[in-house]
């Protein structure tokens, strides 16, 4: 199993070596990106090579990396594995494909491309992770080696959105090392299976779990951060609007789905069968996919309605997640009770049928866009749709890829995303029902079931929307409409390869479903020791109308949508075109996270700290103050007494500042001098009155009047 | 005897006086200072490791202060790795600094003081009781002062005696444990003492496990009092190592001194606290006397405030050598935090620490002084845009910084999983889930304060373009020494398993 340390390992080394080779050589950016292509090559051949091998992964072992990073690195291989590194490396190949014309322009594209094979092999390393140490480690060196993909362009926003970025990432980080901290203690263990069978043997003698759903919420704010979770998806629609085209497509179709894939492994390993959890990543699934959902319609810049709808279609695959849960804990409660359990166990695997494949359809779907967004910034200098208005007329490659992958994740029958959200759809329903009418959840269900409905019609109505906006009007400036109209050179081949070769498959999967995407799905359970077991039981007909329906009920409420939003809202001024009619001070990122985190904690924090750090100084300050005075030395008045110094200075103070208000020229009068002239004077006349004759009789006088007074008192 | 012990100790000491007392005009020019200096850098580390290494033997009685206590000098595993972090540092600081030095004044007595130090550390490490370790600690204090006084700025005087008060503070709390516990330090063991040649060697002497003679202390009914002694020593030896309330003479005094100087003052000046904490806790009182004691809990909340504390004060400061040296105080209190878990994996967490810091806070301060020495300025706003300048100089700081934060595949990751798991593992009420919360939201902090400097500096514009051609990477002498510490910083943390077998090595012996 070398191959899979290789797989990892080799785009680290790969990095490193194009650095060298490529880092002075200005303006060679086409043997820097050729060379980009044959290590994404030799990657996808890297992993490709163990899933045709045996794609259960059943016969192999676990392979170490010993005392890397303290614990060791450990990987291992699944069929869920398998195909997601076989993903991976086939979308960094053909954004590779994409970059070559796209980033041709580029000064730093030995950067950019730098990170990117880091990005590539800490991915890899995540989807192959036995344990969930291996996980974090690769899931950090990715978020920072990402963060380079959001910053790329070097300007302002984009540094704004790369410092959000950053920001939540190492917070997720973070979070996920302190749930890993909470299970290690507990458990003593963090490798994927052993965790889970520790877990349950735990649960099953009565302990309490509480702690574990703490290290599961951690771990949730920091996987669900990458996945584009609310309430952690702050970072979201910035990052994935500022970073390059290419990247954005790896953003939304890969690097979203490590953080999906390390919420399952907290779902299926941390928490199997708890369905508080299912209910908890449902809640969480249905408004991320309908706040997406929502964000994405009202929004008028046609990359980042791509971005909101990644996060919506995360939703989706948070929801297919929750339902595992939920199922997996119904089925394990029908233990005994053959037929019910192997009801339930059917709707459990299209649960994860629909999971899995609609991570696949997102991933392909989302690379098809953002690459189409990148030739739209590439051709008409940017993503507002005003100004990108008419840009696809006449350009029937792009219509009919654009086409196929919007419809494909709207859920229009007989394309990708049909499949998926049918699945997922289906195993809702099948849930409820199986549930029984009198359960505490049936309220909570069908609400689920009408918001996955309404969400799919949010995705159908921006998808609308953009398609409309690209192919259908036309631009308001007619000049700029001809320009459009005229560009035949918009795109390369190698890019329109790039953007075919993610295309192609969409049809095939909506068409041919058995043949295809349940094939692959019968490895979509995300724990290693489990085989597809379920696999003979999962029965659903795509095709038959109860299926239809919902896709039905899903268009009618997108055209519904699209039509009010964005016709009579977003266009309601004729001339002006789209309008942004989402309200701007309604920003989490900005009031909310940053204003909590950037300013407050840490100006709080800072207070209290410098108190803190002042304490002993201030201490030492009062002693010298007080107990150690340093007394200025006492020195010797030139002139008159303490007395007249004092009263003479506080005159002339008290001078001056009647000078300052009666705003008087100041002339000082010398009060202390003609005091102390005073006193001096008073002294010497008084000792010369002391010392004569007369003033001896005077007190004789008055020695005498007071013992007649006392005579006469006693008298 | 094992005279050889000493030569580490003494040599340095007899050059660096002898360098402080030679007239100036014995050099003829500046490169013969170096060259003299240098290879007395060389010798003193190259004795450094020959002692480290065993081949000069591991104990010495060097005289008598009165009949039971001895001057005394053992060198085990912990002395080893205390000494063998010293000596790296010393070596990188030390050539930097004949690049970053050239633009200061009194260069000679600056090298002088700098061996001086140097032996005095190597006393420190080697040192085989509280006295002898207690003797060092207060010369470590002397011998450094010169270092911080450098420049002779009001400022740098004024920090200067702020860090001979607080100093001399915490060395007289400490004596006055070290004369409570005398009392208690443990009945002479005839089967501990080698050669018959001595009977009370051990008085003091640093015992894995602890010295102290428990049934002593009970049937004297002393228990609080000798609990109060020993908190006294932890919080006297405490303000070494920068932890809360005495921390304040830290932020002071590092920032003042020249960078090599105060690369060389927080990645191991501090350090010795450190080791005279494990010292009295773990080799002379015993982890038994204390665990579960109100000194426990005491020692962790105050650690657990310091690193909050010096991680939000780093993060509001402005000036680059002001907030490492804040870092510093919160970095020393992650060691502080675990060596007051009182087990196995929180003390390797420390240990692991205290060498990670080490390197990694030396490769921080060195890299400030390369660009303090290179622009001229010292805020950390101004250097924004210079990483395309400096790039590998740059490059070098981010490997440290994201060690710092404990990022993989860097070092810092490695003792962050100890130290934590050791504190959820000591299962102390409240504090045992506390202490990882903080670490996390330090690294958090750290992360905010540290990583801005490098984004900014390769990503964004810099202040005015004009300036920036005068620019470009520091001296080989200046930028190898901040390449080798951020290579450490990364390959300790991908190969960490020797340093790991060793540091468990340690931590089992205590047992």
């Amino acid at each position: 199993m070398n191959g899979i340390i290789f797989a990892v390992l080799f785009p680290f080394a790969a990095a490193v070596l194009c650095w060298f080779l490529f880092r002075n050589r200005k303006g060679k950016n086409d043997i820097a990106a050729v060379t980009m292509l044959l290590v994404s090559a030799v990657e996808t051949a890297a992993v490709t090579v163990p899933l045709l091998k045996n794609i259960t992964g059943t016969q192999f072992d676990m392979v170490t990396i010993a005392g890397v990073g303290g614990l060791g690195l450990h990987f291992m291989y699944s069929g869920f594995r398998g195909v997601f590194g076989v993903l991976t490396a086939l979308a960094w190949f053909v954004t590779f494909l994409f970059s070559k014309e796209y980033m041709a322009g580029d000064e730093k594209v030995v950067r950019y491309d730098f990170f990117n094979l880091l990005t590539l092999g800490a991915t890899m390393g995540i989807f192959y992770a036995a344990d969930f140490f291996t996980l974090f480690f690769f899931f950090e060196m990715m978020s920072f080696t990402s963060f380079m993909w959001v910053a790329h362009r070097q300007t302002k926003e984009s540094a704004y959105a790369a410092g959000t970025y950053l920001g939540i990432a190492i917070a997720g980080g973070m979070a996920i090392l302190m749930g890993l901290f909470i299970v290690y203690s507990r458990i003593g263990t963090l490798y994927f299976g052993k965790v889970c069978w520790e877990t349950v043997s735990l649960i099953s003698v009565g302990a309490d779990p509480t702690w574990l759903y703490v290290a599961a919420v951690c771990m949730f704010a920091g996987f669900g951060a990458k996945a584009g979770a609310f309430p952690v998806h702050v970072w979201l629609p910035d990052s994935y609007t500022q970073a390059p085209a290419p990247a954005t497509a790896l953003l939304s179709a890969v690097l979203s789905k490590t953080g999906v894939f390390g919420l399952m492994l907290v779902s299926l390993e941390l928490l199997p069968l708890q369905g508080s959890w299912g209910v908890f990543l449902l809640v969480i699934g249905v408004i991320t996919m309908a706040a997406g959902g929502i964000r994405g319609v009202m929004s008028c810049n046609f990359k980042t309605t791509l971005a909101f709808s990644s996060m919506s279609q995360i939703g989706f695959v948070l929801t297919g997640v929750g339902m595992q849960v939920l199922l997996a804990e119904m089925a394990a409660g029908f233990y005994g009770d053959t037929e019910r359990f192997e009801e339930a166990v059917g709707v459990f695997g299209m649960a994860v049928n629909g999971t899995f494949i609609h991570m696949v359809n997102h991933a392909l779907v989302k690379l098809v866009l953002f690459m189409t967004a990148g030739i739209v910034l590439a051709q008409a200098g940017g993503y507002e749709l005003n100004k990108v208005r008419g840009f696809g007329r006449k350009k029937p490659f792009l219509l009919v890829t654009f086409l196929l992958a919007a419809a494909g994740v709207g859920g229009i029958p007989i394309l990708n995303g049909y499949i998926s959200k049918t699945l997922l759809h289906e195993s809702i329903v099948e849930y409820t029902s199986l549930m029984g009418d009198a359960a505490a959840l049936t309220g909570f269900m069908k609400a689920v079931e009408g918001l996955f409905l309404f969400s799919g019609g949010l995705t159908v109505a921006y998808m609308t929307k953009l398609f409309v906006a690209l192919f259908v009007e036309k631009n308001t400036d007619s000049a700029l409409q001809r320009k459009y109209e005229e560009q035949k050179q918009y795109a390369s081949v190698f890019t329109k390869a790039a953007i075919g070769l993610c295309a192609l498959p969409i049809p095939f999967i909506g068409l041919l479903p058995e043949l295809t995407a349940e094939r692959v799905a019968a490895y979509g359970f995300v724990r290693s020791d489990v085989e597809a077991w379920y696999y003979k039981h999962v029965n659903v007909h795509y095709f038959s109308p109860k299926s239809l329906f919902g896709a039905v009920i899903s268009i009618g409420v997108g055209a519904a949508v699209y039509y009010l939003v964005v016709r009579l809202w977003m266009l309601r001024r004729k001339d002006e075109g789209y309008q942004e009619v989402f309200p701007a001070w309604f920003n989490m990122e900005k009031y909310l996270y940053r204003a909590v985190f950037y300013t407050a904690l840490p100006f709080v924090l800072g207070i209290i700290s410098r108190i803190l750090d002042s304490i002993v100084d201030i201490f030492v300050v009062l002693l010298r103050r007080t107990v150690y005075c340093d007394r200025a030395l006492p020195y010797e008045l030139p002139e008159g007494n303490r007395v007249t110094h004092r009263i003479g200075c506080t005159l002339e103070r008290m001078r001056m500042i009647y000078c300052v208000i009666a705003r008087k020229e100041y002339e000082p009068k010398h009060y202390e001098h003609r005091l102390a002239i005073k006193s001096t004077d008073f002294f010497e006349n008084f000792r010369i009155i002391e010392r004569s004759l007369s003033f001896g009789l005077f007190m004789f006088c008055v020695g005498l009047g007071l013992t007649m007074i006392y005579l006469l008192m006693v008298n | 005897m094992n005279y050889m012990i000493l030569l580490p100790v003494v040599l340095p000491v007899i050059v660096g006086f002898v360098l402080l007392f030679l007239h100036e005009g014995v050099f003829r020019d500046r490169k013969t200072l170096l060259k003299v200096t240098g290879v007395s850098f060389v010798v003193s580390a190259a004795l450094a490791v020959y002692a480290i290494s065993g081949a000069a033997g591991d104990r010495l009685i060097l005289f008598r202060l009165v009949d039971n206590i001895p001057v005394y000098f053992a060198i085990d595993d912990l002395g080893r790795l205390f000494a063998g972090i010293v000596v790296a540092v010393f070596l990188l600081a030390g050539f930097f600094s004949f690049g970053y030095m050239s633009h200061e004044k009194n260069e000679k007595r600056y090298y002088s003081f700098y061996l001086i130090t140097f032996g005095v550390l190597m006393g420190l490490c080697f040192s085989g009781n509280l006295v002898t370790l207690y003797l060092f600690y207060e010369l470590m204090t002397l011998a450094s002062m010169p270092l911080v006084i450098h420049n002779g700025s009001k400022e740098a005087v004024m920090a200067a005696l702020k860090y001979m008060f607080y100093s001399f503070c915490g060395a007289y709390m400490a004596l006055f444990g070290i004369y409570f516990l005398y009392k208690y330090a443990g009945a002479p063991d005839p089967l501990r003492s080698f050669g018959g040649m001595w009977d009370y060697a051990e008085l003091m002497g640093f015992v894995p496990g602890g010295s102290l003679d428990m049934a002593a202390v009970a049937e004297s009914g002393n228990t609080t009092l000798c609990l109060t002694a020993v908190f006294l020593m932890l919080v006297g030896f405490g303000v070494k190592a920068g932890c809360f309330p005495l921390h304040a003479w830290l932020p002071t005094a590092h920032p003042v001194a020249p960078a090599p100087a105060s690369a060389f003052l927080s990645g191991i000046i501090v350090k010795g606290g450190i080791l005279a904490v494990i010292r009295t806790v773990y080799y002379c009182v015993g982890t038994d006397f204390l665990r579960g004691t109100w000194v426990q809990t005491v020692w962790c909340i105050l650690a657990v405030i310091t690193l909050l504390m010096g991680s939000s004060l780093a993060f509001k400061e402005k000036i680059l050598k002001k907030r490492l040296a804040y870092s510093t105080v919160s970095n020393l209190s992650y060691i502080l935090l675990g060596l007051s878990m009182m087990n196995a994996a929180a003390f390797t967490g420390s240990l692991l620490h205290v060498v990670f810091h080490a390197l990694i806070k030396s490769g921080l301060f060195l890299f400030a002084g390369a660009l303090i020495f290179g622009t001229g300025r010292v805020k950390v706003k101004e250097f924004a845009g210079l990483g395309k300048k400096m790039p590998v100089l740059f490059w070098s700081y981010t490997i440290c910084s994201l060690g710092l934060i404990g990022i993989p595949p860097t070092s810092g990751i490695i003792s962050k999983w100890y130290l934590a798991a050791g504190c959820l593992e000591s299962g102390i009420a409240g504090l045992s889930w506390i202490g990882p919360v903080a670490l996390l939201v330090s690294a958090l902090l750290t992360a905010g304060y540290l990583l801005p400097l490098a984004v900014n500096g390769f990503l964004k514009a810099p202040l005015d373009e004009k300036e920036l051609d005068k620019y470009r990477e520091p001296a080989p002498c200046m930028l190898v020494p901040v390449v080798v510490l951020a290579a450490a910083t990364l390959l300790l943390g991908v190969f960490p398993t020797p340093l790991m077998e060793f540091v468990g090595g340690i931590a089992a012996a205590l047992k």
